[in-house]
């Protein structure tokens, strides 16, 4: 299949540092209200955090298949619109001026909700008081081997050369929801008002004028590095490539995300009498495994033992790295303020 | 543009065209487009909050913000503080227009709560409001005009209605009782609650303790600095009953049971001292543990004793150099050539000639410790002795700074919590120095805003006048007693002013007019030590004149006009509306909530009156020493429907009230509390002369003043603030709550409060003037907590098997942001209580079933979210949820009663009195007895 890989000279890549991520969905709202704003696209989330271990959005996403498995295209599953969580309306009209009073309280106009973006959040797995989770930013990964592109019946899908990015021609674009189900990601929305299917655009708008995604930009959490993964000098290249404490989420797809993560480091295990046992990991580092593979535990240990430099009051390039002194060191080369733009 | 945008900007520019695609690409480049962009920030107190953003406008509409993110970076070598945000801010604009906004005056004409409203026009609106409020003036006395002040009250509430209100004769509530963010732990010991390092201090810490926080969801913006810390070698530790989502990624997690967190501070003191390693000369200069006490009385040994007509306010120690008692120095923390003792019995000659043996606090902190013996602490509160002790010399080692989280301030025994771990910082050394601390919140800086009130007239002479006579003020207090700090001064003059400044602790009106006085009486649900009812304790503090002044309104002169603003005080308060639905409202003639979205207090109002977002009137926000910066949000767009800002709104009322005045032949009046008031110049008043009508006016009022008052630069004004957007503090002002840090304030250096204690020996402003763990009050003798002690949390709402917790949630910022849809579809869409998997096993409730949630106080129902995460025996609703999110309206605030510690009316003794924002009662909430069961079916 190689062969169907389109060429690309430049690639951009984000980094996720899980152990700086705290779940508040900046990233997502800032995504939702600068991209999906517009008719039928209430219910899509381009970015989600979700809650590990956790069933994610759409539900049980990992389970509906997608990508390469044994060289070959696997299309899998394609979600529903209730397992992705609809844009519930809620009755506030009849709460404040109904005349109903305390008879009426706000809630999702309809049937209860059963599902959406962030359902489980925080629920996590374990036993108290060794239960644990983390979250889990995912956004499209503009994979290097896209299995949506490849999948695609109308050749709606290209890999832009100038930064790698995937995009979707919505004028080819027939609805016809292939690539949603080859994606194994699961983060291809349909749009049922205009009967296209949408993903993640990685801010190409913001990038041409050298402004770092919104996703990258807006994390309070200064939790996302960004830049091109060809870049030897870049971060995320030195994160990836050189550190090696970056990892794509189940690579065992085999599509080449160009979405990393930085695994997270649990607090350590509680004993029954209550002392802390420092050798073990409330997170079982079988389930860290299950999403990052095995190259998680050397992840890790490198981590473990930069720090521990840091400790020791000894230098450390890694940590230097991560601490991120100057936020805009975060950005790669899209350092731009979106404040300075004006249009003609 | 930096050089590597812009080699990115020129490739994408030679980028070849595109075959296929480029038109769809084109349409998503058109959606970024804006035509204007202006500063803008949300004025809330999420604290501290007012991130700095950029508001992008299209055809005349907020499409969305952004984080500016272009914060300085202050101190080399410390991460600066961008991009503050978080989800709230970054889709603020969708307020604007949210089904949940107000967007006409309305008026109610069903029975209050019935949701019936007729639309009214601004006229009509004020000309009835300042009806009722002079019915209430003739018929009773102004005082009956209250505003509840709430935590989102910005510049224009400030300068405007509670201004307004004051001139009036009427009061507004202290906002700090209001919201239950006063630390009386930290008061008791520093003689101010108001600490706060800047957020980047936290980066210099080598351990960060946290205890009573969940700031993964409460400090969004800034809890980077924590995961930065601990890159750079810091340790992070917590301390929390669950295993809450701030649990998940620290270096270690100590579950705790709730309400236990003095046991485990005392064992690590008792641990610190047994092992030797404890800062000395720390201890001696900063903190009264070498002053002695008598062990005849257990009161320390004052002046008073020892010579007919000596000082109630002079203490000693044991000079172990000349083998002597020695006065401890009022006016400085240096022992010079003294060296006092922390350890030994001995005797001393009182005035009468009778000998009685002394001892250094010292001493009776160590054989109160006896009772804290790790194995004996880890009995209560669950923390494995070892890790007691581990960390005990880590705290000794390391630079150490405690984040003692809002629920530190909201148990009934969390001044208790709070006094015994400030002791475990000062037996280390461990303030006043970068990294280190134990923080609360502040305002101040800001001095332009104090100043509005106090000026009668527009312009720098008149500013300029008052400051010369708050100087001479400031002189005349220093003169009474020459070893009072600059920041004694302070504190005093405004403990004068607060009785003329028409701000009251609510605690008396809640008391008498509000429902609380059945509660506070419940001895089942108190501290048991209480040996008298609640009513007592009461009376003994009212007759005393411990609140002289301030305790308004009296018993007979029940709240005829209620005012919320900024506020939601049927959500937040504890009691909730079981208490002042029916208690306080019935006798509220009027009830007006001015907001710019539905609240429940607002529901429950007559009249709702549309506010400005803060998108569109330009404000500024209210300023702290964690940002230490002034942050200004412009006029996006102008506001929508009929809304005002609170300034217009204010202007208008003013003129209403002249107005009806007039037709109603009302001249001049007296208050209640003496002072004389006419309605006749009122918008001149609050005009000052007519000269200050629009926002802009206002906003560069302000900022002349502040300049003046020297906090921002010389040539600072409105133009420049909406071309900059924000800009950093040079000085610290003339507030008491910014002198409070006590610190220099340095362009290039992270802030870490209380230097100028530790570095330069000023006193504090204590009884003691030292770092107060011991408090000789008779109340707190009685109640046994002369020093801080572990004591079991009340059974408060009855004796029921699991305890209530809450705290701010992550997806509003109190119920601000809770009815918006776009952040109701982040979560499930409703409230939930986070039940654990084996209760909720045991209970037959399963994840989303509806739950009933029950005690003494009554009842709430809310969907369960049921996890391994929550503590077995613990439920947590967090707070923030609108009342109305709940059938009937009932949530976990109407089943907290809302105790408060009877101790905290204590006063007649140094410290121990209000001045705003401080030493006052306030209810409490965690750890709430409560049972739960499955709803039977009802959903």
């Amino acid at each position: 299949m190689a062969d169907a890989t389109p060429s690309t000279h430049r690639q951009v890549a984000w980094v996720i540092d899980l152990n700086r991520c705290i779940g508040c969905q900046t990233c997502s709202v800032a995504c939702k209200v600068l991209w999906t704003q517009g008719e039928g696209e209430d219910p899509m989330w381009w970015c989600t955090v979700n809650t590990k271990p956790g069933r994610g959005t759409p539900r049980d996403w990992e389970q509906m298949g997608g990508g390469y498995r044994n060289g070959e295209l696997a299309l899998g599953r394609l979600p529903t619109a209730e397992e992705f969580g609809e844009a519930w309306e809620f009755n506030h009209a009849e709460v404040y001026e109904s005349g109903k009073g305390q008879d009426a309280f706000l809630k999702p106009i309809g049937a209860p909700p059963t599902w959406g973006m962030n359902w489980d959040e925080d629920i996590g797995a374990g036993t108290f008081p060794n239960a644990h989770f983390f979250y889990l930013p995912r956004l499209c990964n503009h994979c290097s081997r896209p299995a949506c592109l490849e999948a695609c019946p109308n050749d709606a899908i290209y890999k832009r050369e100038e930064d790698g990015l995937v995009l979707r021609d919505e004028d080819r674009c027939k609805g016809a929801q292939t690539c949603a189900r080859a994606c194994p990601y699961k983060k291809i929305y349909f749009n049922p008002a205009r009967k296209v299917s949408q993903h993640c655009i990685g801010c190409f708008p913001r990038l041409e004028k050298g402004v770092a995604p919104a996703c990258v930009r807006q994390c309070p959490g200064r939790a996302v590095f960004f830049g091109f993964l060809d870049d030897a000098k870049a971060t995320v290249h030195r994160l990836v490539r050189e550190w090696e404490v970056a990892l794509p989420l189940h690579a065992e797809w085999n599509t080449e995300p160009n979405v990393f993560y930085i695994p997270p480091l649990s607090t350590p295990w509680i004993r029954e009498d209550g002392s802390v046992d420092e050798s073990r990991r409330r997170l079982p580092t079988g389930y860290l495994e299950s999403l990052f593979g095995p190259r998680v535990r050397a992840a890790v240990g490198t981590l473990e033992s930069e720090m521990s430099k840091r400790r020791q009051g000894r230098p450390s390039e890694l940590m230097k790295t991560l601490i991120a002194y100057d936020w805009k060191e975060m950005l790669g080369p899209f350092t731009r303020d979106p404040a300075e733009l004006t249009w003609s | 543009m930096e050089e590597a945008a812009r080699e990115v900007v020129r490739s994408y520019e030679k980028a070849r065209p595109r075959a296929s695609g480029a038109a769809s690409e084109e349409r998503y480049r058109e959606r970024w487009r804006w035509d204007k962009v202006v500063w803008g920030t949300h004025c809330v107190d999420c604290y501290p909050g007012n991130c700095p953003m950029r508001v992008y406008v299209r055809d005349g509409k907020v499409v969305r913000e952004e984080q500016a993110g272009n914060f300085p970076r202050i101190e080399v070598g410390v991460p600066d503080m961008n991009p503050l945000g978080c989800q709230k801010g970054a889709c603020w604009g969708q307020h604007l227009d949210a089904p949940d906004r107000v967007l006409y005056p309305l008026r109610r004409v069903g029975e209050r709560g019935e949701g019936r409203w007729e639309r009214v026009s601004w006229r009509e609106a004020m000309d009835a409001i300042a009806d009722s409020m002079l019915d209430a003036i003739e018929e009773s006395g102004p005082e009956s005009i209250v505003q509840l002040m709430g935590p989102e009250a910005n510049p224009w509430n400030i300068v405007g209605l509670a201004r307004l209100i004051t001139r009036v004769g009427g009061l507004n509530t202290d906002v700090n009782a209001e919201i239950n963010d006063f630390s009386p732990g930290i008061y008791l010991t520093f003689g101010k609650f108001n600490l706060c390092s800047s957020l980047d201090d936290a980066f210099h810490s080598e351990l960060i303790l946290i205890f009573g926080a969940n700031p993964v969801y409460t400090v969004i913006a800034s809890y980077h600095y924590q995961v930065e810390a601990r890159y750079n070698g810091g340790e992070t530790v917590i301390f929390a009953p669950d295993c809450s989502p701030s649990t998940m990624l620290v270096d270690r997690h100590l579950p705790v049971r709730p309400g236990t967190d003095a046991a485990w501070a005392l064992a690590m003191c008792k641990v610190i001292i047994d092992e030797g390693l404890v800062n000395e000369p720390f201890v001696k200069e900063q903190t009264d543990l070498p002053f002695l006490v008598r062990t005849d009385t257990h009161r320390y040994l004052r002046a008073c004793d020892l010579e007919a007509g000596g000082s109630e306010e002079q203490f000693y120690v044991y000079d172990e150099r000349r083998g002597c008692v020695a006065e401890a120095a009022r006016s400085t923390l240096a022992t010079g050539d003294v060296d006092p003792a922390l350890r030994g019995e001995y005797e001393v000659t009182l005035a009468d000639g009778s000998r009685v043996t002394v001892t250094p606090v010292f001493e009776l902190v160590r054989e109160h410790l006896e009772q804290y013996a790790p194995e004996r602490a880890a009995e209560i509160c669950g923390v494995h002795p070892d890790e007691i002790r581990k960390l005990a010399r880590k705290v000794a080692a390391k630079r150490t700074h405690v984040w003692a989280g809002g629920t530190s301030l909201k148990y009934y025994h969390g001044d208790l919590m709070v006094r015994s771990i400030i002791l475990l910082l000062g037996l280390t050394g461990n303030w006043g120095k970068k990294g280190t601390g134990i923080g609360c919140w502040s305002i101040g800086m800001f001095d332009g805003m104090m100043l509005l009130g106090q000026k009668q007239e527009k312009g720098p002479a008149e500013t300029r006048r008052f400051l010369a006579g708050r100087d001479a003020v400031i002189a005349a207090i220093r003169a009474e007693d020459p070893t009072r700090t600059e920041e004694m001064c302070r504190i005093e003059m405004t403990r004068r002013m607060a009785g003329l400044a028409g701000m009251i602790p609510p605690a008396f009106l809640w008391y008498r007019h509000a429902g609380y006085r059945e509660i506070w009486n419940r001895a089942d649900w108190s501290d048991p030590t209480m040996t008298r009812p609640f009513d007592d304790y009461m009376r003994e503090a009212i007759d005393k004149g411990w609140w002289q002044d301030v305790a308004w309104p009296p018993e007979d002169m029940p709240p005829r006009v209620i005012f919320q603003a900024g506020g939601n005080t049927l959500r937040r308060t504890r009691g909730g509306q079981n208490v002042l639905l029916r208690k306080l409202w019935p006798n509220a003639r009027t009830v007006v909530t001015i907001d710019w979205r539905m609240s429940t207090t607002a529901l429950q109002s007559d009249f709702v009156l549309p506010a400005a977002n803060h998108y569109e009137s330009p404000r500024f926000h209210i300023p702290s020493p964690h940002m230490l910066t002034l942050i200004y949000s412009d006029r996006a767009t102008e506001p929508a429907g009929e809304s005002k800002s609170e300034w217009e709104m204010t202007l208008l009322l003013a003129k209403a009230l002249e107005r009806r005045a007039s037709e109603r032949g009302i001249g001049e009046y007296q208050s209640r509390r003496g002072s004389a008031h006419s309605l006749k110049d009122l918008y001149r008043q609050t005009t000052l002369g007519g000269e200050l009508v629009s926002e802009e006016d206002v906003c560069e009022e302000m900022l002349q003043d502040t300049v003046l008052a020297g906090t921002i630069p010389e040539g600072t004004d409105l133009a420049a603030m909406r071309e900059q957007g924000y800009l950093r503090f040079i000085d610290w002002g003339i507030s008491p709550f910014a002198i409070n840090q006590a610190s220099d304030l340095e362009p290039d250096e992270t802030h870490a409060h209380s230097r100028w204690h530790t570095e330069k020996q000023l006193p504090y402003p204590t009884l003691t003037r030292r770092a107060q763990f011991y408090i000789d009050h008779e109340w707190f003798l009685e109640a046994g907590e002369a020093l801080p002690t572990h004591k079991e949390n009340p059974k408060m709402g009855g004796d029921h098997p699991f305890v209530m917790t809450s705290g701010h949630n992550r997806w509003s910022v109190h119920s601000m942001n809770t009815t918006n849809p776009l952040l109701l579809r982040t979560h499930r869409g409703r409230p939930h209580a986070v039940i654990h998997t084996g209760d909720a096993a045991n209970k037959g409730i399963r994840d989303g079933d509806e739950v009933r949630v029950f005690n003494d106080m009554g009842e709430f129902f809310v969907p369960a979210k049921v996890t391994p995460n929550a503590r077995p025996g613990q439920v947590i609703v967090y707070n923030g949820w609108e009342p109305y999110m709940f059938r009937g309206w009932r949530g976990p605030m109407d089943i907290e009663p809302g105790l408060v510690k009877h101790l905290h009316l204590a006063g007649g003794y140094g410290h121990l009195h209000y001045w705003v924002l401080q030493w006052q009662p306030t209810p409490v909430d965690r750890a709430v007895r409560i049972d739960i069961e499955r709803a039977n079916g009802a959903v």
